[in-house]
């Protein structure tokens, strides 16, 4: 059984606009909220591409945020970019540092590849920490003041968009199935003539753009960043929590389990902000041990969906 | 002239010399069995000539080509496919997108392909589903039409008849000899003798490491180091 498509694109099309039009009723704070919202489908999409479909389990995605708030608060401050630009820089910035990071690291595998990541954001908030002259080292960095939310507010929701289109296009196709053959068993992969380094490469360059065009538009949106705001650890644990929540693996698990972590958060955090910490606690115990897949995953496997669910 | 020419080669694992000077040649258009007792080398050399362990000396040259220093999916892309041992299917991937990954070209052409392939192996009617789901000797099939997806001139097979009943093994039997006839040169592990003098037309028999014996399977069979190397004296 499938759910029929049409209807499906229609309610997709809908939602989109229903999105696109909101920042002309909706309020400051409710703008300011679903651009965040936006902001993790973005970062959990990407990390999907990586780690629910290739298999190598990145504990340190936010590395590549930080490094893209960075590239992108530098331009803006000190060169004077303007900030769609500068955002796209923010992309290239984690698309550089995933390329030189990837040849060592990309050789690891499993718990080491995790390992390693963790590591590099460790290191990458120490180097940031350290270079005062070019990142303000621990004092941060302001930006120009600029009422931009509503802009970025688009940008930020079209990221989440294309994250999401490229998820599908990725596995529709024999290239995302070459993908998962790393996840399932990399050495009849390479024994079936897939060159596997390159594949990862490739998946692990795609995964890190997003998180740094997503990097650079928080850093403008923000106006104010620092080595902890841009490369805490429970970012990229909150990204792993969305996509096996939702599902990975999957097109729309870690826009499922993004909407429905940050709707949880928001209400929770606002009115019991000591829980916060424990429920998240809760829901990560909870999936891993009810519904290792996520929400889509079980319903793929017990309604024989398609991947592209 | 020959497909694989393996010269010498040797492999160790610590203090393991687990495979020690080992020379052959395959020729083209022929069935060769690679026989000995557990622990005699017999994957090791298979791992050494696909590229899956580095060698620590000696030379594999496919069809007039130094193949050792490549990568497993060089090796691969040049025409040497293989089969594991312990089946090595993708199981999350549907018994179709096991063989579309090998593919390249137009994706319908691919699909018409691997149904065909599915077809030949008389599993079409499981082409959706996942391959994790399978059974055992219907997971092998799966992983010996992969290989047949990549169009390989050698294929090298670990011990394709394991686990597998009567029935099936009859077709994988016709299958392979088909393969030969096409032009194909086979190379297959086996500890299932009958398999192995019905089928093969050559044998290599390896113990600890060398090659004892080679030669026709009627010849092999009566070779006092083989039953010696099997028995013990």
């Amino acid at each position: 059984m499938r759910p029929p498509r049409g209807s499906f694109l229609v309610i997709l099309a809908l939602g989109v606009v229903a999105l696109a039009i909101y920042p002309a009723y909706g309020t400051g704070y409710g703008v300011r909220a679903m651009l965040q919202m936006f902001m993790w489908i973005a970062l959990a999409g990407s990390w999907n591409l990586i780690s629910g479909l290739t298999g190598y389990v990145s504990f340190g995605h936010v590395a590549f945020f930080g490094v893209g708030a960075y590239a992108g608060a530098i331009l803006i401050t000190t060169h004077g970019w303007a900030w769609p630009l500068a955002a796209l820089a923010g992309g290239v910035a984690a698309c550089l540092l995933a390329l030189v990071i990837g040849y060592p690291c990309l050789r690891l595998k499993g718990p080491y590849f995790a390992i390693a990541m963790l590591g590099l954001n460790e290191v990458l908030r120490a180097l940031v920490s350290y270079f005062e002259g070019l990142t303000g080292g621990g004092n941060g960095l302001s930006l120009p003041t600029l009422d931009a939310s509503r802009a970025i507010y688009y940008v930020m929701g079209g990221l989440a968009l294309a994250v999401t289109g490229v998820t599908y296009a990725i596995l529709t196709s024999r290239f995302g199935l070459r993908l998962m053959t790393i996840r399932e068993d990399e050495i009849a992969a390479e024994a079936m003539g897939i060159d596997t380094f390159r594949h990862k490469l490739a998946a692990f360059l795609l995964s890190a753009v997003g998180p740094g065009i997503a990097g650079a538009l928080t850093a403008r949106d923000q106006g104010y960043i620092e080595p902890i705001s841009v490369f805490p650890l429970v970012v990229t644990v909150t990204m792993i929590v969305m996509v096996l929540f939702g599902g990975k693996g999957t097109v729309w698990g870690p826009v499922l389990g993004a909407v429905a972590l940050f709707v949880i958060q928001e209400i929770v955090w606002a009115r019991y902000p000591y829980v916060h910490p424990l429920l998240f606690g809760a829901i990560i115990v909870a999936v891993v041990l009810l519904m290792p897949r996520g929400v889509l995953g079980l319903l793929q496997l017990r309604y024989r969906l398609p991947r592209t669910i | 002239m020959a497909v694989l020419v393996v010269e010498d080669i040797r492999k160790s694992f610590g203090g393991v010399a687990a495979v020690n000077g080992v020379s052959f040649a395959l020729e083209a258009r022929r069935i060769y069995g690679l026989i000995g007792p557990n622990g005699s080398g017999k994957t090791t050399l298979f791992n050494c000539i696909t590229g899956l362990e580095r060698r620590d000396a000696g030379r594999v040259t496919f069809k007039g080509e130094r193949i050792d220093h490549l990568k497993p999916s060089q090796v691969a892309n040049r025409g040497v496919g293989r089969t594991f041992q312990v089946i090595r299917v993708f199981p999350e991937l549907t018994a179709l997108e096991n063989l579309l990954v090998v593919t390249r070209g137009p994706r319908a052409d691919a699909e018409r392909r691997g149904r065909e392939m599915l077809e030949f192996v008389k599993l079409e009617r499981l082409a959706g589903e996942y391959a994790g789901n399978l059974s055992y000797g219907q997971q092998k099939l799966v992983e010996f039409v992969r290989v047949l997806m990549t169009d390989p001139a050698l294929i090298l097979l670990d011990e394709p008849a394991a686990g597998v009943n009567r029935t099936l093994l009859n077709d994988l039997l016709v299958a392979v000899t088909r393969l030969r006839d096409e032009g194909r040169t086979i190379l297959l592990v086996e500890h299932d003798m009958k398999v192995v003098m019905g089928l093969c037309e050559t044998v290599f028999v390896l113990d600890h490491g060398e090659k004892i014996a080679e030669g026709p399977p009627g010849v092999i069979q009566a070779d006092e180091r083989v039953v010696e190397a099997y028995f013990g004296r």
